[in-house]
């Protein structure tokens, strides 16, 4: 299996926790590739998801970003190549 | 013009009239402005610039023989929409507003709409043409002509001599009503709008001073007539934000209320709830409310327990629990039916449980055969309201439950092209009461001896999320669309209440039994959610899956979705694994 970039990692495990417990689905069964859509998720629930990684990151995003990456990974791989969500996930970890 | 300053709604022909006399009155004022997601004002028109662009783009869609023509309206939120539905309105067109598709989706109900009213034009902006093509590519074998209203455009239009529409003339069409397969277009005039316009602003007591914000879509009638339209009535200014923003930033809705100096602005009863789950006072340093008089709460049934929780919160900001305010409407009567009383707070009333579920609003017997009723207020001004009782057709006497009806002025015609469901909802006679025509609303309540009416229910099977109304037949035939596995007419969609006030969709559905023993290999769940969600904008909350023959059904083979929707509360459906 490919490793994934440390942040891109953690951002995974985060959101697949949030889902998890907002769907209230075994964590196991949120799939990272599966769509949102396919998840249970609509597009306002997309958005509430979005302001939960807003304050568990302490940044503003644009709401977009969920609809136009449709699943965990891509989420995590877009968020992870962000300069300020890099710097927020470096400070966090020292 | 009144006391008020407004103009008195006879001396107005139509919306059009109401526009050029605006804008000839005050052509410099601001009449909408649009805020960034982050707050700024990013567009703003003043209503000499409304009433310009609009007849610049009425005279791109005028010629002759084209009055009457449809036009769709495909905008994401911004003031593009305001310019394109006025274009209509002065060239004659019948305009069709309409929720943007999906992206992705690849069934939703805008083809439906789409063949029920045939538009010739398709108006949308800019900003939509650049994010979207799929949009134009999805209706291009439609051959509707597309028209972009480009907001930086504000060249003179050109000369062009057009008819004023009158008070019988068609304004817009008006799609809430009726499933998505089978969509009904509600068609309303211009007299409709005035009339509804009037009874909106006297009920709610607004003046020249009743500055407005509104998040609602504008494809949806809160948003367009009790926000877009009545500020114009009243000639004052209508902030905007967009929906996504307001779900993102809850607060930002309050901070622009407080920033403005709002009189009145409201929304469904989910959005007070969301103020409440995102509040966090640190996004409120400085906000006052003392100045928001009126926020209303329509389009879904309104909680006590939302609007005590929504005023504990928000009264250190100097919210006033009084300014909490209840009507009660639907597209077919253009949009408010009932409305309670500027500075008065919401009207409840404690009933018996008990008689309620048998059709009587009487005073509890014990303290545990309680339940708080909320008043949606008194009839608005010329128009009235009947509790009927809905097989019989007699009248029924304060406090007795029966289906709500509805005459007067702000009545729409029926509708589009539909004579069979506009005489079956349009033109009801209550017995022994003559030919006066009432509209069925399909509502259940009563009446108290003051003539304030409670909505206790619902006769159609109606599902209502955050304002949105679905239909259950909908999504059971997306539901059973999705996967060869799921049969057909054997399947239940439901809501339940959850605790702190959401609402759950459920999906019941029976698998083939070809298939049962695949129910763990195939992602029947998955598919299930995605295909409603794609085509609905709702999440299911949980998908039942269950043997052949399993789903309840009357003796002629119809779903009985209420006794499905008890049966999995109390765990007795057999679920398969």
């Amino acid at each position: 299996m490919q490793q994934l970039d440390p942040a891109e990692a953690e951002i995974r495990t985060w959101c697949t926790g949030y889902l998890a417990e907002t769907l209230r689905l075994p964590r196991e069964e949120i799939d990272p590739n599966a769509k949102f859509a396919r998840l249970g998720l609509d597009s306002a629930m997309a958005i509430f998801f979005l302001t939960a990684i807003e304050e568990w990151l302490g940044l503003e995003l644009s709401a977009e970003i969920v609809f136009e990456h449709q699943t965990v990974a891509d989420v995590a791989r877009y968020l992870a190549r962000l300069p300020e969500v890099a710097t927020k996930l470096e400070q966090r970890a020292t | 013009m009144n006391a008020n300053g407004r103009p008195a709604e006879a001396s107005l022909n139509s919306l059009v009239d109401l526009l050029h006399r605006r804008a000839a009155e005050q052509p410099e004022d601001r009449a909408y402005v649009f805020l960034s997601d982050r707050g700024a004002e990013e567009a703003s028109l003043t209503f000499a610039e409304l009433d310009r662009r609009a007849r610049a783009v009425a005279a791109r869609l005028a010629a002759p023989g084209k009055a009457g023509e449809r036009a769709l309206l495909v905008f994401p939120p911004g003031l593009e929409f305001i310019v394109g539905f006025f274009g209509c309105l002065i060239a004659g067109i019948i305009a069709v507003p309409m929720m943007a598709p999906r992206r992705g989706g690849s069934r939703d109900g805008s083809a439906a709409i789409i063949s029920d009213s045939r538009p010739r034009f398709a108006l949308t902006s800019p900003a939509l043409l650049a994010a979207r093509p799929d949009v134009i590519e999805r209706y291009r074998e439609l051959g509707m002509e597309w028209v972009v209203v480009d907001p930086a455009d504000d060249a003179a239009p050109p000369p062009v001599v057009l008819a004023a529409p009158g008070r019988d003339d068609v304004a817009f069409l008006q799609y809430t009503s009726g499933s998505t397969s089978a969509p009904k277009g509600v068609v309303v005039t211009h007299g409709n709008l005035l009339a509804n316009l009037e009874m909106i602003c006297v009920s709610l007591g607004n003046t020249r001073r009743s500055t407005y914000a509104n998040w609602v879509p504008l494809f949806h009638d809160l948003g367009l007539i009790a926000n877009v339209l009545q500020s114009l009535y009243l000639g004052t200014l209508c902030v905007m934000m967009s929906p996504v923003a307001f779900l993102q930033r809850p607060l930002a809705w309050l901070r622009a209320i407080s920033h403005y100096r709002v009189d009145a602005s409201g929304g469904p009863n989910f959005a007070f709830d969301l103020c409440v789950a995102r509040f966090k006072p640190e996004q409120l340093e400085g906000v006052d409310l003392s100045c928001w008089h009126m926020a209303f709460s329509a389009a879904e049934p309104v909680r006590a327990e939302t609007m005590q929780r929504f005023a504990a919160t928000f009264a250190p900001y100097g919210f006033d629990p009084k300014a909490l305010y209840v009507g009660y409407g639907l597209a077919e009567a253009t949009l408010i039916v009932t409305a309670g009383r500027r500075g008065q707070g919401p009207v409840t009333r404690t009933v018996s449980r008990d008689a309620l579920l048998h059709g009587k609003a009487l005073p509890p017997l014990a303290p545990a055969d309680t339940q708080v009723a909320v008043s949606c207020g008194r009839a608005g001004a010329g128009g009235r309201v009947a509790i009927v009782e809905p097989r019989t057709c007699r009248r029924l006497g304060p406090n007795i439950v029966g289906e709500v009806w509805v005459a007067g002025p702000h009545v729409a015609q029926g509708y589009w092209h539909n004579p069979a469901a506009t005489d079956a909802t349009f033109r009801a006679r209550i017995a022994d009461e003559g030919d006066a025509p009432w509209l069925r609303t399909g509502d259940l309540g009563f009446l108290d001896e003051d003539g304030e009416l409670y909505i206790t229910g619902r006769i159609k099977d109606v599902i209502i999320i955050r304002g949105m109304n679905h239909y259950p037949q909908d999504i059971e035939d997306t539901v059973q669309n999705s996967h060869p596995a799921l049969r057909r007419n054997c399947g239940a969609a439901f809501i339940i209440g959850e605790e702190g006030g959401g609402e759950q969709l459920i999906v019941v559905q029976e698998v083939e039994r070809t298939f049962r023993n695949k129910v763990a290999d195939e992602d029947f769940v998955g598919t299930i959610r995605e295909a409603v969600a794609d085509e609905h904008e709702i999440a299911v909350h949980k998908v039942v899956l269950i043997r052949p023959g399993a789903i309840p059904k009357t003796t002629s083979g119809k779903v009985q979705r209420n006794l499905t929707r008890q049966l999995w509360l109390e765990g007795t459906l057999e679920v398969l694994e």
